[in-house]
């Protein structure tokens, strides 16, 4: 079984849609920046991937991770067609973190806010009258782990329609958190690059419409062929090979394809040095010879969190219908697990894409790989 | 195919069994105490939340049976686990940025960092029980606990795993009680939900589901399922007059956990011998639990 992806939308620091964004990694701009909104005194890193969107440069605006989310469904469900009304479609949204954000001013601030503020759902009502509305904090496989919960939807007939999303902003206590631990913050992120010291946090949104069946006579973005979801249940922080690669064969075995039908694999590539450690050493394992082009997203857009899977698969999907793999930016010297693999640098690569598999791993090892297939 | 619940657990102040949520809450009863049931290893470190989470995951996978003696009796990979909590994390991310602006971030405590995320109660119970199914959290407000069952149902009856935990918890702080407005109920019900209505089943899922309002869907569910008694319901309006309800209020505001301290009170409801259809509501979002096929 596959269903059509009959709309897309995204925003990121390097783009307010999917084309823009796509335009902005093949030509390898990046979104990173001095920190905007917080304190710099306060923090030994200097630099996000946020998006540029503040009223007042310095000053924090509450409720801008549900801005997002609202931008990034609007673009999907225009691009499907479907009526500014979604009353009758599921809206599922995948998220790291909400708006704890908001939470953070409330607290620190005094900006208002109740307890229904930390989840979507009354936002979504409100801009599109939708009602069977959603919020899954899944760390950074969130928005993948949506899509498999819409797949499921479809798949017992539940829904005709569902509309899958993820968003994210950087909070305070998380980049805190994170600058606390990482005593020499990196100053880019270099996903399997030999020299690479980790990530840095972005913002982003992204949405797609799934379907049973596409109209007559409407174009779509593409198929998804499957997602398949797990949890290594081995660390916080430390991927396991074993639940990776699980993850990667059942999606496979779900789309009921082999790794020498894929032509791209969109990796999960954070820039840590376990992360792309592991992810190369399982692609390797699951690809034999030259294997599929190999990509990754985030030296340009940070990591989006909630949002990385489902803009990964966006990307993937502008690759399919453009016949185009952006390269992955920062990337001189692979590391010695992906000696042998197709990883794209420097420049784009001009090569027919038919079917992309995309890679999402979480905190606490969740884990969730899509497939999807061009539109014929 | 019928979904069961083969397995329940209870922790609230009070009340440590699903019989017990039939009766009103003893007020000043002491908070529930993870050590005693799980032993002190491993949670130093958690926040409340994940502690009672662990606890309550503890006991309800071991009332279904699928961990005997700290092992796993099924495959692991077909075991998920489905957590609902809207303010599980809210105080550590708060306390966070309260020592970022006093101090700077060196003043925070590295131990904390796994907790900043919100879905930390979920990814430490498949740490510590070896759980390799799907791993979800819902933070999804008044409807979560209910909004939970029904998507662990539905990850069952489309074969991502043959059981599923569901979780359903909060902690009573500072930050949540401020959130809320009012006390939060420290605890919250755990449910193993299986593919196979087995002899082990102490209640059977009915239908889950959502409409626009709450009498909408208090509609649905006595169409779908009629002949119910018991009502499981925050609100009177939507129930039918002479229906039995029970409000589970007592305990303070149960937020992400009341639809599954609601399927636990159900299971409780059978245990004690009725047999007609319970409903659950909390928000808009409903559930039909139904009795247990006895065999005679």
């Amino acid at each position: 079984m596959t269903y059509p992806i009959l709309g897309i939308g995204a925003v990121a620091g390097i783009g307010a849609d999917p084309d823009a964004i796509f335009d902005s990694l093949c030509a390898g701009r990046s979104g990173l920046a001095p920190l905007r909104a917080f304190d710099r005194s306060r923090f030994n890193a200097q630099q996000l991937f946020e998006i540029d969107d503040r009223q007042t440069d310095g000053v924090d605006e509450p409720g801008r991770a549900t801005r997002f989310l609202v931008e990034a469904i609007r673009q999907a469900a225009e691009d499907a067609g479907l009526p500014e009304d979604l009353a009758g479609i599921p809206v599922l949204v995948g998220t790291g973190l909400r708006e704890l954000r908001t939470l953070e001013l409330w607290w620190r601030d005094g900006v208002p806010l109740d307890s229904d503020g930390l989840h979507f759902e009354n936002a979504l009502r409100r801009h599109f009258g939708a009602i069977d509305t959603h919020t899954f904090a899944g760390a950074c496989s969130a928005s993948l782990y949506a899509l498999a919960l819409a797949w499921d939807l479809l798949e017992l007939g539940e829904a005709e329609t569902v509309v899958v999303a993820g968003c994210d902003v950087v909070t305070e206590s998380m980049f805190g958190q994170a600058d606390r631990v990482q005593f020499d913050p990196p100053s880019s992120v270099r996903p399997f690059d030999k020299d690479r010291q980790g990530t840095i946090l972005g913002e982003g949104a992204a949405a797609v419409v799934l379907s049973r069946s596409a109209p007559a006579g409407r174009p779509v973005r593409g198929r998804l062929r499957s997602v398949a979801v797990n949890c290594d249940a081995h660390h916080q922080t430390a991927p396991d090979p074993d639940g990776v690669e699980d993850a990667v064969r059942q999606a496979q075995a779900q789309a009921e394809v082999t790794p020498a039908d894929i032509d791209l694999v969109v990796l999960h590539g954070t820039g840590t040095p376990l992360n792309d450690r592991t992810e190369a050493a399982v692609t390797a394992r699951v690809f034999d010879g030259p294997g599929p082009a190999l990509t990754g997203i985030k030296s340009l857009t940070g990591h989006t969190s909630g949002s990385a899977g489902l803009l990964s698969l966006i990307v993937a999907l502008c690759s399919l219908d453009r016949g185009l793999v952006p390269p992955i930016a920062g990337l001189a010297e692979p590391l010695p697990e992906a000696a042998e693999l197709r990883l794209v640098a420097g420049e784009p690569l001009a090569a027919p894409v038919r079917l992309a598999q995309i890679n999402s791993f979480g905190f606490g090892g969740v884990n969730a790989v899509a497939i999807v297939g061009g539109a014929a | 195919m019928t979904l069961a619940v083969t397995g329940v657990a209870v922790a609230l102040p009070g009340a440590a069994d699903a019989r017990a949520l039939l009766h009103t809450a003893r007020p000043g009863a002491d908070p529930v105490d993870p050590t005693a049931l799980i032993g002190r290893k491993g949670l130093r470190f958690k926040d409340r939340a994940t502690q009672l989470g662990l606890h309550l995951a503890h006991a309800a996978l071991t009332d279904a049976g699928v961990l005997q003696d700290g092992e796993l009796t099924v495959p692991s990979g077909r075991l998920g686990t489905v957590v609902s909590s809207n303010l599980g994390n809210v105080d550590t991310v708060c306390r966070a940025v309260e020592t970022i602006a006093k101090e700077s971030t060196s003043a925070l405590s590295p131990m904390d960092t796994p907790n900043a995320s919100s879905n930390i109660i979920a990814s430490e119970t498949a740490i510590r029980y070896g759980l390799r199914g799907p791993n979800l959290t819902v933070c999804n407000g008044r409807s979560s606990g209910l909004d939970a069952i029904r998507w662990a149902a539905l990850m069952l009856r489309t074969g991502r795993a043959d059981h599923i935990l569901v979780t359903g918890v909060e902690p009573d702080n500072e930050v949540t009680r401020r959130l809320v407005d009012g006390p939060v109920a420290d605890g919250g019900a755990a449910l193993v939900l299986s593919r196979d209505a087995s002899t082990r089943a102490k209640a059977l899922l009915g239908p889950v589901l959502r409409t626009a309002r709450p009498a909408d869907t208090a509609e649905r569910l006595t169409r779908q399922a009629p002949g119910g008694e018991l009502w499981l319901s925050t609100e009177e309006h939507p129930v039918p007059g002479a229906a039995r309800r029970i409000a589970l209020t007592g305990w303070g505001e149960l937020s992400g956990a009341l639809g599954v301290v609601q399927c636990a009170a159900a299971a409780g409801w059978f245990a004690e011998g009725h047999n007609g259809p319970a409903y659950a509501l909390a928000g808009a979002a409903g559930a039909v639990l139904l009795a247990p096929e006895r065999t005679p």
